[in-house]
C-alpha cells in the first residue's frame, strides 16, 4: 500500500509515495539515484549504508522509509559544497585511507556524524563511531589518521 | 623534472570514491531491467528427482526460470585458473550453469528473472524441487573414508581426490632424515577463511543486436569471464563484452574468475528474456556460495644438523577444496613451491592431496596457499628453535634462502632483502627486551616473528595500450581491474616517470573487454610487477617511434637523436611533446602502441613480529603491535604499498585469531553474515607499523615487486609464536578462539 513520504535530503525537499516494506535506503538509492550510499548486507550489520538522520548516523537499510516522515537526511552526495570537498573527504583522499571505496561513503557519513557532535574526538572516540563500519580493505589505519587530520582542518576553518 | 616513482600521489580515483559518484556493479540500472535471484540448495548432498517450475512461471511479474533442463550442459570452471593456466596444468571443468546435483548447502538449484526483487523471491519459493538426499561430508579426512559418498564421478584417482596427489622434492630426504641431529613432526590444523569483499558477487547481462552480449560485473578478470561465458553459452568471444563498471568493492581473490555464479546466471537470464537482468547476491549468498580459502592438514616435519642448519623438510597437506575444484587445481603444489623456499634446504618431500567436500567451494583468497604453507613451515622452525636452544631470529637468519641460493622454483632468487626485513621487524616489536620472559599472573605477554615469501610474475600475455593524443596527452588502457590495490594510479605513475610527462596528462581506462588489450586480470601480485613492465615496454616503444618520426621529419638521423623530459632533439631541431604530436596528426600519423611484460619473475619477502597479550581466564588474545616489513623491491607509491600492508595485516589477524567458517553435522554453514564471521573491526586494530624495505631487484618495473597477498602470510604464525612466548602453549589449530586457547591453557596445566 502506498503512503506518501516528504523528507529532505541533503537539504532538498522530496515527496514520493512509497510502500510500507520499503527501506530508506532502497528509496535514496533506488527512486532518488543516489547511490552514493551502498548496500554491504541488508541487515545493519555492516555500516555500508550509514547516513545521518536528523542529526544521527544510522543504518538506512534497517529504517523503513516512512520512519524518516519529515525528517532531514544527510547522505555523501551532500558532503562537499560544489566542487569544495568536506575536509572529511579531502582527508581521505591525501592520506590513503580509500582503497575499493565500497565502505567509504558510510565511513564519512560516520565520522561526520561524529564530529559534528564531538569536534575533538580522541582515538577511542574515532574508533567506536567506525566500529559499525565493516572496511575490509584498509586496516582502518589510514582511516583513522584520515580522520584525525579532518578535526585539525576544521579546527582551523573555525578558528 | 617532477618525479613520479617512490610518490605517494593521492589516487587518482580518490575523489570519486569520496563523493558517491564511484560506480560499482551494484549501481547499474538499465531500462527495461529485469531482477534475478537465485533457489539455492538447503541439502549438502542430494540428487535432484524432478524439478517443476510451472508454477513459479505463472506468477506475475515472473518473466523466465531456469534450471538444469533448460540451460548449457557445459562443463566448465568458473575460475580464471580455467583459462589462464600454466600450460602444465589441466584445468579441471566440474560445474554446470545448473546441474542435477547439489553438492554443498547453497549450491545453485534454479534461478528466476521477474520484475522486481520481491517476485523473483517469491517465484523461487514457488520451484517444486524433489531431491534424494546422499550423505555428506564437511573435513577432507572423512571425505576420504570409506564410508563417504563420493562427490564427483572419479576421474581415476579415487574417491573425492581432485586430482592425482601431488609430489615434488629435491635431494634425498628419507635419507637426509634419518641424518638430522634434531627433528620436528606436526600437522596443523587450518580454517576456511572467507574473503568478505564489502560489495557483494553482482552481475548485469544484456542480450545485444547479433547474438552478443554485454556483462557489467565485480569480477578482477574481466577477459577471462568473457572467455567463460563465450564457451558455455556458445556465443563467439569477439561477441561478448565484460566491463568492470568501473570499480570493484574489493575481491581478494574471490572474483579471480567469475563472481560465483552471477555473470553466468544473469547471462543465461537475459538470452532467455532478451531483457537485461541484473543478479546481485545478497549478503548471506556471498558468505556461504562463493569460493573460499582451503583449509584443511598440513603436516610438516623438518629435521636439522646440530648447528641450526637445515636439512630436510617435508609438507605433506591435505586440503578442503569443497564442493566445486575453482582454483584447487593448483593448491597444494603451492603449498610445497611457497613453504620449501624460504629456506635453504637440500632435501625435501611433498606430498599433497586435494579433496573434494560438501562445503563451498575453495578458491582464490589473498596468499593463495601460502598462509598456510608459512604456518606449517613456521610451526617447524620454531620447534627446532626451541630444541636447539637457539633464537628464533637467529636461526631463521641462518637458514633463509640469499641471492644465488639453489632452491626448487623454476626461477632464479635474484633479490632478497628477508634479513633486513627480519631485522627491523624485531627491533621495531623490541624482540630483544622482550622475548622469552618468564611470567605469572592472568595477563601475559609475548612476541613473536614469522616470515615468508611471495612471487611476482610477469610473462607476454597481457597487453597494455598507448596512444598519443594530438594534443601530446597521452590515454592508457588494460584490461586489469583496481579493486582497490590502486593500479589505475600506479600505471600512470610509472608512464609519467618513463615519459617525464605530467601525471595530469595522462588518462587511463581499465577493465573493459571491448576497449582494452588481453590481460590475465588483477590477482597474484602481479599486476604491478607485470602491467607496469608494459607500460614501460609501450613507453620505451613509443619514445623510438618519436624519434624515428622526428629524424625522418627533420632529416636528421635517429640515433643522434635524444628524448629528455618530454622534449625530442635533433642536432639542429627541437619539438615538445606536444609540438610532434599536432605535426604528426595533422601529416596523418598517429602514435599507438601495445607494451607488454617480459617472461620473468621475482620473489618480494616478507617478515612480521607480533606482539600479543593473552588473558589466561578468559582465552582472549589481544594483539598489541604488528611490525610488517617488506621488501617490495621499489615501493612506486608508498602510501598505497602501505594500505596493502596494513589491510592484508588485518586480514592476518582475523585468520589468526577469529576468522572461520564452520559447519554443523548436516554441513550447513554457522557464519553466514557478517555479524557471525569474527572478522576484526575499527575496534580490533592494534598499533601496525608499515615497514617499507627496498631491494635492487634487476627485473621489475623501476625496480618494484608486488606486496598485495605477501601482507598477509606470515601474520598468523608471527601471532602464533607471541603466544607461544606469553603462554608456553604452542597451538597447532587456526584460529585461536578464546575456546580453543583455553582449552589448551587447561590441557597444559593438567599435564603439569
Amino acid at each position: 500500500m502506498n503512503q506518501e513520504l516528504t523528507l529532505t535530503v541533503n537539504g532538498e525537499e522530496h515527496t514520493l509515495a512509497v510502500e510500507s516494506g520499503e527501506m530508506l535506503l532502497d528509496v535514496l538509492r533506488g527512486r532518488l539515484h543516489l547511490t552514493g550510499t551502498k548496500k554491504g548486507c541488508g541487515e545493519g550489520e555492516c555500516g555500508a549504508c550509514t547516513i545521518i538522520l536528523n542529526g544521527k548516523a544510522v543504518n538506512s537499510c534497517m529504517i523503513p522509509a516512512l520512519k524518516a516522515q519529515g525528517g532531514r537526511v544527510e547522505t555523501v552526495e551532500g558532503l562537499a559544497d560544489g566542487e569544495k570537498l568536506h575536509p572529511l573527504q579531502q582527508a581521505f583522499v591525501e592520506e590513503g585511507a580509500i582503497q575499493c571505496g565500497f565502505c567509504t561513503p558510510g565511513i564519512l557519513m560516520s565520522a561526520k556524524a561524529l564530529l559534528d557532535e564531538t569536534p575533538a574526538p580522541d582515538s577511542e572516540q574515532i574508533r567506536e563511531a567506525i566500529s559499525g563500519n565493516v572496511c575490509r580493505c584498509t586496516g582502518y589505519v589510514k582511516v583513522e589518521q584520515a580522520i584525525q587530520k579532518a578535526v585539525k582542518m576544521l579546527g582551523e576553518e573555525n578558528s | 623534472m617532477k618525479r613520479y616513482v617512490g610518490q605517494s600521489e593521492a589516487r587518482l580515483d580518490g575523489v570519486w570514491k569520496a563523493t558517491g559518484a564511484a560506480g560499482y556493479t551494484h549501481d547499474v540500472t538499465l531500462p527495461n531491467m529485469l531482477y534475478a535471484k537465485i533457489l539455492r540448495s538447503s541439502h549438502a548432498h542430494a540428487n535432484i528427482l524432478s524439478l517443476d517450475a510451472s508454477e513459479a512461471e505463472a506468477l506475475p511479474g515472473v518473466r523466465a526460470v531456469a534450471h538444469w533442463e533448460n540451460t548449457p550442459r557445459v562443463l566448465y570452471n568458473g575460475s580464471a585458473f580455467a583459462v589462464t593456466a600454466a600450460s602444465h596444468f589441466t584445468p579441471i571443468l566440474d560445474q554446470y550453469v545448473f546441474d542435477n546435483k547439489v553438492r554443498f548447502v547453497g549450491d545453485e538449484v534454479a534461478a528466476v528473472a521477474a520484475d522486481t526483487e520481491a517476485a523473483a523471491e517469491e517465484a523461487c519459493r514457488r520451484i517444486r524441487v524433489s531431491y534424494e538426499v546422499l550423505p555428506a561430508v564437511s573435513d577432507p579426512l572423512e571425505a576420504l573414508g570409506e564410508d563417504a559418498a563420493a562427490i564427483h564421478e572419479d576421474q581415476g584417482w579415487g574417491k573425492n581426490m581432485l586430482h592425482a596427489p601431488t609430489e615434488a622434492g629435491v635431494g634425498d630426504f628419507e635419507a637426509a632424515w634419518a641424518e638430522c641431529d634434531v627433528t620436528y613432526e606436526g600437522t596443523v590444523k587450518l580454517p576456511v577463511q572467507k574473503q568478505v569483499p564489502m560489495e557483494t558477487s553482482s552481475s548485469v547481462a544484456q542480450t545485444l543486436p547479433g547474438g552478443g552480449l554485454r556483462v557489467w560485473s565485480s569480477s578482477q578478470t574481466p577477459h577471462q569471464v568473457r572467455v567463460l561465458l563465450a564457451n558455455v553459452l556458445d556465443i563467439a568471444e569477439s561477441k561478448v563484452q565484460v566491463i568492470c563498471p568501473p570499480f570493484i568493492g574489493g575481491g581478494f581473490g574471490q572474483r579471480s574468475g567469475m563472481s560465483g555464479k552471477a555473470e553466468m546466471i544473469a547471462a543465461v537470464l537475459a538470452l532467455k528474456t532478451g531483457r537485461p537482468v541484473k543478479l546481485e547476491y545478497d549478503r548471506h549468498e556471498e558468505m556461504t556460495a562463493t569460493d573460499s580459502r582451503h583449509g584443511g592438514y598440513v603436516n610438516v616435519r623438518l629435521g636439522a644438523k646440530k648447528d641450526g642448519t637445515f636439512h630436510a623438510l617435508s609438507l605433506d597437506p591435505v586440503l578442503n577444496t569443497g564442493a566445486y575444484c575453482s582454483w584447487g587445481g593448483t593448491m597444494s603444489m603451492k603449498i610445497y613451491t611457497f613453504g620449501a623456499t624460504v629456506y635453504r634446504v637440500p632435501n625435501t618431500r611433498h606430498f599433497g592431496k586435494t579433496v573434494y567436500t560438501n562445503i563451498l567451494p575453495a578458491g582464490a583468497m589473498r596468499g593463495f596457499g601460502n598462509p598456510q604453507a608459512m604456518f606449517a613451515v613456521e610451526t617447524a622452525v620454531d620447534a627446532i628453535a626451541r630444541k636447539l636452544g637457539r633464537d628464533p631470529i637467529d636461526l631463521r637468519m641462518q637458514n633463509i634462502v640469499a641471492v644465488g641460493d639453489d632452491w626448487d622454483n623454476p626461477f632464479e632468487c635474484v633479490s632478497t632483502e628477508l634479513a633486513a626485513c627480519v631485522r627491523r621487524a624485531a627491533d621495531a616489536i623490541g624482540w630483544a627486551e622482550k622475548r622469552g620472559r618468564k611470567q605469572e599472573g592472568t595477563l601475559r605477554r609475548g612476541v613473536g616473528i614469522a616470515v615468508g615469501r611471495h612471487v611476482s610474475a610477469s610473462d607476454r600475455a597481457s597487453g597494455v595500450f598507448l596512444r598519443l593524443e594530438a594534443d601530446g596527452s597521452l590515454y592508457m588502457t588494460s584490461g586489469v581491474c583496481d579493486m582497490g590495490n590502486g593500479i589505475t594510479t600506479t600505471l600512470p605513475q610509472i608512464l609519467a616517470e618513463s615519459l617525464s610527462i605530467p601525471l595530469e596528462r595522462i588518462n587511463m581506462y581499465a577493465g573493459d573487454t571491448n576497449a582494452t588489450p588481453y590481460d590475465i586480470g588483477g590477482h597474484s601480485t602481479r599486476s604491478l610487477y607485470d602491467r607496469g613492465l608494459a607500460v614501460i615496454n609501450a613507453a620505451d616503444q613509443l619514445r623510438q617511434n618519436l624519434l624515428e618520426y622526428a629524424a625522418e621529419v627533420w632529416g636528421e638521423k635517429s640515433a643522434a637523436l635524444r628524448y629528455e623530459a618530454g622534449v625530442i632533439r635533433g642536432a639542429q631541431n627541437s619539438w615538445t611533446l606536444e609540438e610532434l604530436a599536432l605535426y604528426a596528426h595533422r601529416h596523418q600519423r598517429r602514435f599507438e602502441v601495445i607494451g607488454r611484460g617480459r617472461d620473468s619473475t621475482t620473489a618480494p619477502w616478507e617478515a612480521h613480529a607480533a606482539e600479543v597479550e593473552v588473558d589466561m581466564e578468559t582465552g582472549v588474545v589481544k594483539v598489541i603491535k604488528v611490525a610488517a616489513a617488506h621488501d617490495v623491491g621499489v615501493a612506486i607509491n608508498p602510501a598505497l604499498v602501505e594500505g596493502q600492508i596494513e589491510g592484508g595485516v588485518l586480514q592476518g589477524i582475523g585468520y589468526a585469531l577469529r576468522e572461520e567458517i564452520t559447519f554443523d553435522e548436516n554441513c550447513v554453514p554457522y557464519n553466514d553474515s557478517i555479524h557471525k564471521y569474527m572478522l576484526p573491526t575499527a575496534g580490533d586494530v592494534p598499533v601496525i607499523e608499515s615497514i617499507i624495505v627496498e631491494a635492487n631487484d634487476p627485473l621489475g618495473p623501476f625496480g618494484a615487486k608486488g606486496v598485495a597477498e605477501c601482507s598477509v602470510v606470515p601474520t598468523a604464525p608471527a601471532i602464533v609464536s607471541a603466544v607461544e612466548d606469553a603462554t608456553g602453549i604452542r597451538f597447532l589449530e587456526l584460529p585461536l578462539t578464546p575456546v580453543r586457547v583455553l582449552q589448551g591453557i587447561n590441557e597444559a596445566r593438567a599435564s603439569q
